[in-house]
């Protein structure tokens, strides 16, 4: 089995150490040797279809690739030789054949791996051609293919495959009328998540973003690098900037980026990045004590409760919590709050502040559960990690949600859709599964199993799955936070990472709940007059363009920290410049001169001892608490129950807030407005597909036009809510799942 | 190589023709010899001469602008011009941006789009004058000739951006006749077909 040896042999005559499980190429890159290559990407497994990274090795006939294979020890290998110079070149040349010369045009010229070893090579004419098929450019959406640029390296493929998991696309073979095709053929569009990552790791212009298309040259572009704001993972992105036109200086987003060789990110990060907010026509940027800045400051002053979500820096969550102490108001914030009460409970129970579990811990797990979160929208960057631990270790994954992920077939081996409401039985029975050899429950699993609808047979697979796994990971989402009976399921949660080795990875809504869970004092409810900070409210103050009564900076327009999952604090950076106010200058007015501060960042030292520049790599860790004995959860009593028509408030695959939906001109362009069901759903319902309707959650009235998803099953339909931007933070902070009267409405 | 060579400042036996400068006066009163001798000698009547003659001849020089313009070659470098393609009328630029890139003073600027039929479009192209430096890289670099240098050195207007937008550069369309094909840096050289070399067909 796996050996723990180091292997020693030689590079170019250079003693190099290989660890175990590296390849020829991994230890030349590490130690710096160059060898060329087309198809390699770190993140997936070695795909050697472009044959550039052929070494010689002594001794040995012929040559060998060096990105999938590990060396032996005391082998001599050699990365550059006559020989293989002529090899590459006639490789290089093989890639260029009937290669269209519309370099000019394409949107990769420039960035282009093709361009870049064509000219390392020295190939400056063609010598040969073929006859060229007939090869037609397909339009997938969001993205484009175009065959004849297409190298067939297969990065997209794998990809798409190994580090996403949608596995949308595969290679068509046909010898030279070999292409990329869609996996479903009865589908004219791409059937997956759209996360564009195909597009990114793409070396030539074969796939293209149709937004971005002939925008801009690559090489015009500056990159400013940020963290992607819609959802908990914080992934690291490049914002890439340039003047919105020949007459217009201001800095515009062309584009989003990322480090494709090793990470990936998803669609809402990639092409929902057009939210840069503009001040209000009255907010006059050169005079900055004006009427409406008075206005928004009494505001503040005369306000009895500030309402924010989490989509906010450590640094505003900061200013908020000054202001609560200096005008003492409340501060409600749903999702942190219960995310708070949460917490608290779960270390009372495992006498640790924060849950174990990290990102990394997913990726190299052999068993993963997944409660309470569809995670393929709430936390992609997980997801991801979950198909990677799939496709590496053969991890087991079961994926325990009311709603069925069609999407998520590829990778989980158990699908449990449980009873709506029940979380807390499915967390209790959860825990008998996994530690129940160490720690007894006194849980009735028979009525439990039967409410929840986990099956026992369901339970025991996890069980027998546990036994032998040796890294464990419980995944467990916002359904859970939101959750009623959360400090119970939290308790559970809490004996379970004390007494075992399973680690507990919590997977907020929003981007930044740790961070405001961690800064504020926060209430539950709200009374008296209210200021809404990104949320409806009597007075609002919004960084959402054209909504509320003053403007504050989006947060691809403001330096700040924020705290993601793994626990660590990430810094945003300016991309787009804002000519207005900010919260902090609202505050300024507010404090007493000691509190006052000029930039919002200065108040980073404030919070975590570093300056705004100097700070990195800063790790926020669990810290073990004292407690006399352990708060066991308690008995179950009784599980709720929720009949008749059921909708769950969702976000969709490219949409995770009212700030993902601009498009590419800037415009709030929301088109999910579709209730989305499966069949079974529109014969309980007695609608059909098309239909006009309308119901009402939480006093919010929905329009919707219903649309039968042949991929989903049982009985709740989805229920996208984002075209209600700010007031859409009420609903999907509070628990998903929402029992509806659907009424038709007549044509 | 020593610095020696270049000091060495023996002329040798070339053409050079010493001129020979009287030395300038140093006292007031050759200095006011210096000054009759050349204001009432012949010296001045010389000149007088000259002009006189020539006048007289009806032989004049002088080019009679602006009712007169002088032919200009094709390198010299004025306010830039965008050309359409001779057959169709099209516009040549196809928004590659490498005039972008290589303007030294970095005062082009270009807007480029999708259009109806999925090509890529310029939207708009702008030269900042108030930064060109007229030094001809964009219209050696365009591959498709589209940007050039055109003749005109002429130009009066309040401002100077009133040359240099897209529309004023572009050939009208109902001026395309008149076009004519540019042959200063970066055009084809008159052996350009000789060059090419083609792609051998296996088929």
């Amino acid at each position: 089995m796996k050996l723990k040896k180091e292997i020693k042999f030689f590079i170019n005559d250079r003693e190099v150490i290989a660890k175990s499980g590296e390849t020829i190429l991994n230890v030349a890159r590490r130690e710096g040797f160059y060898i060329p290559t087309m198809c390699y990407l770190e993140k997936v497994n070695p795909i050697a279809s472009c044959r550039l990274c052929l070494v010689d090795v002594e001794g040995s006939k012929g040559s060998i690739l060096s990105c999938q294979t590990k060396p032996t020890e005391g082998i001599k290998v050699r990365t550059d030789s006559e020989y293989l110079y002529k090899h590459r070149q006639n490789i290089m040349k093989l890639y260029d054949v009937n290669h269209p010369l519309e370099c000019g045009v394409c949107d990769k010229s420039g960035a282009c791996e093709l361009q870049n070893k064509t000219l390392e090579f020295g190939i400056n004419c063609q010598d040969f051609s073929i006859r060229e098929p007939h090869r037609q450019i397909e339009n997938w959406g969001k993205i484009q293919y175009d065959p004849s640029l297409c190298i067939l390296c297969e990065r997209c493929v794998s990809t798409c495959n190994q580090a996403i998991g949608d596995d949308a696309i595969e290679l068509k073979f046909g010898g030279y009328g070999s292409a990329i095709v869609l996996k479903d053929k009865t589908s004219q569009t791409l059937e997956c998540s759209t996360c564009g990552e195909c597009i990114a790791v793409c070396p030539v212009g074969a796939l293209i973003s149709t937004d971005f298309k002939y925008s801009s040259n690559a090489w015009e572009l500056n990159k400013v690098p940020s963290v992607c704001t819609h959802c908990s993972a914080g992934c690291e992105i490049d914002y890439e900037i340039k003047h919105s036109s020949t007459l217009n200086h201001d800095a515009k987003i062309y584009r989003v980026t990322n480090n494709f060789e090793n990470s990936s990110i998803c669609g809402a990060g990639r092409f929902g990045f057009n939210f840069a907010n503009v001040p209000n026509d009255e907010q006059n940027a050169k005079n900055l004590k004006n009427k409406k800045f008075d206005e928004v400051v009494n505001a503040v002053k005369k306000a009895n409760t500030i309402i924010f979500n989490s989509h906010i820096t450590n640094e505003e969550a900061f200013i908020l919590q000054k202001l609560k102490e200096k005008l003492k108001l409340k501060l409600v914030n749903h999702e942190a709050y219960n995310l708070q009460k949460f917490l608290g409970a779960f270390s009372r129970s495992s006498g640790e502040t924060l849950p174990n579990g990290k990102i990394e811990d997913v990726e190299n797990a052999d068993q993963i559960v997944v409660v309470g979160s569809r995670i393929i929208v709430e936390n992609p960057q997980v997801r991801y990690a979950m198909t990677r631990a799939y496709k590496k270790n053969r991890a087991f994954i079961s994926y325990m949600h009311p709603v069925y992920e069609p999407l998520l077939n590829n990778i989980v081996k158990q699908h449990i859709r449980y009873e709506v409401g029940t979380e807390e039985g499915v967390v209790a029975l959860l825990s008998e599964a996994l530690i129940g050899q160490v720690l007894k429950f006194d849980l009735d699993v028979g009525y439990v199993s039967g409410e929840t609808n986990v099956g026992e047979e369901e339970l025991a697979r996890i069980y027998q799955i546990g036994k032998k796994s040796k890294k464990r990971i419980l995944i467990v989402g916002s359904d859970i936070i939101a959750h009623e009976k959360r400090e119970n399921i939290a308790r559970f949660l809490g004996v379970m990472q004390k007494f075992s080795n399973i680690k507990i990875l919590v997977v907020p809504e929003e981007l930044n709940s740790f961070g405001v869970a961690k800064i504020c004092q926060l209430d539950e409810k709200a009374t008296g007059k209210t200021v809404g900070y990104n949320i409806t409210g009597d007075y609002i103050i919004s960084a959402l363009k054209d909504i509320g009564h003053f403007s504050v900076p989006a947060l691809n327009q403001q330096e700040g920290t924020i705290i993601d999952i793994n626990h660590k604090v990430k810094k945003l950076n300016v991309a787009v410049s804002f000519n207005g106010q900010s919260l902090n200058d609202i505050a300024n007015e507010i404090f007493d001169p000691i509190d006052c501060r000029e930039y919002t960042i200065d108040r980073t030292r404030d919070i975590f001892n570093v300056d705004f520049d100097s700070l990195e790599n800063i790790q926020i860790d669990s810290q073990e608490i004292e407690i006399d004995c352990t708060e066991m959860p308690n008995e179950i009593s009784k599980l709720p129950t929720f009949d008749g028509t059921l909708v769950y408030n969702s976000r969709t695959y490219l949409e995770f807030n009212p700030f993902s939906a601009f498009d590419k001109n800037g415009k709030f362009n929301y088109e999910n407005n579709l209730l989305i069901g499966s069949e079974q759903f529109a014969t309980a319902g007695k609608i059909a597909d098309g239909d006009e309707v309308e119901f009402e959650i939480l006093g919010e009235k929905f329009k919707r036009k219903f649309k039968i998803d042949k991929d989903m099953r049982g009985v709740i339909a989805l229920n996208p809510i984002f075209d209600k931007n700010l007031k859409a933070y009420q609903l999907s902070s509070s628990y998903k799942f929402q029992k509806v009267k659907i009424v038709k409405v007549a044509k | 190589m020593s610095l020696d060579a270049f000091k060495n400042r023996n002329i040798g036996s070339q053409n050079y023709v010493p001129v020979n400068i009287e030395n300038y006066p140093t006292s007031g009163w050759d200095k006011f010899k210096q000054v009759v001798k050349r204001g009432v000698g012949k010296e001045l009547f010389v000149g007088l001469w000259v002009v006189l003659r020539e006048m007289l001849k009806f032989k004049i020089h002088t080019v009679q602008y602006p009712s007169e313009v002088l032919p200009i070659g094709p390198r010299y470098r004025a306010v830039h011009k965008l050309l359409r393609l001779l057959e169709s009328g099209n516009e040549r630029c196809i928004g590659c941006g490498l005039c972008e890139k290589i303007c030294v003073a970095d005062c082009i600027r270009m807007d480029t789009r999708v259009d109806e039929n999925s090509r890529k479009e310029v939207v708009e192209y702008s030269i900042n004058l108030g930064r060109c430096i007229f030094c001809g890289y964009c219209a050696e670099v365009c591959p498709e000739l589209a940007i050039v240098h055109g003749s005109r050195y002429e130009n009066v207007s309040e401002q100077r951006a009133h040359f240099v937008l897209k529309d004023d550069m572009l050939t009208p369309i109902d001026f395309l006749k008149q076009q004519k094909e540019f042959s200063g840096f970066g055009a084809l050289s008159p052996n350009a077909d000789q060059l090419v070399k083609k792609t051998p067909l296996a088929y």
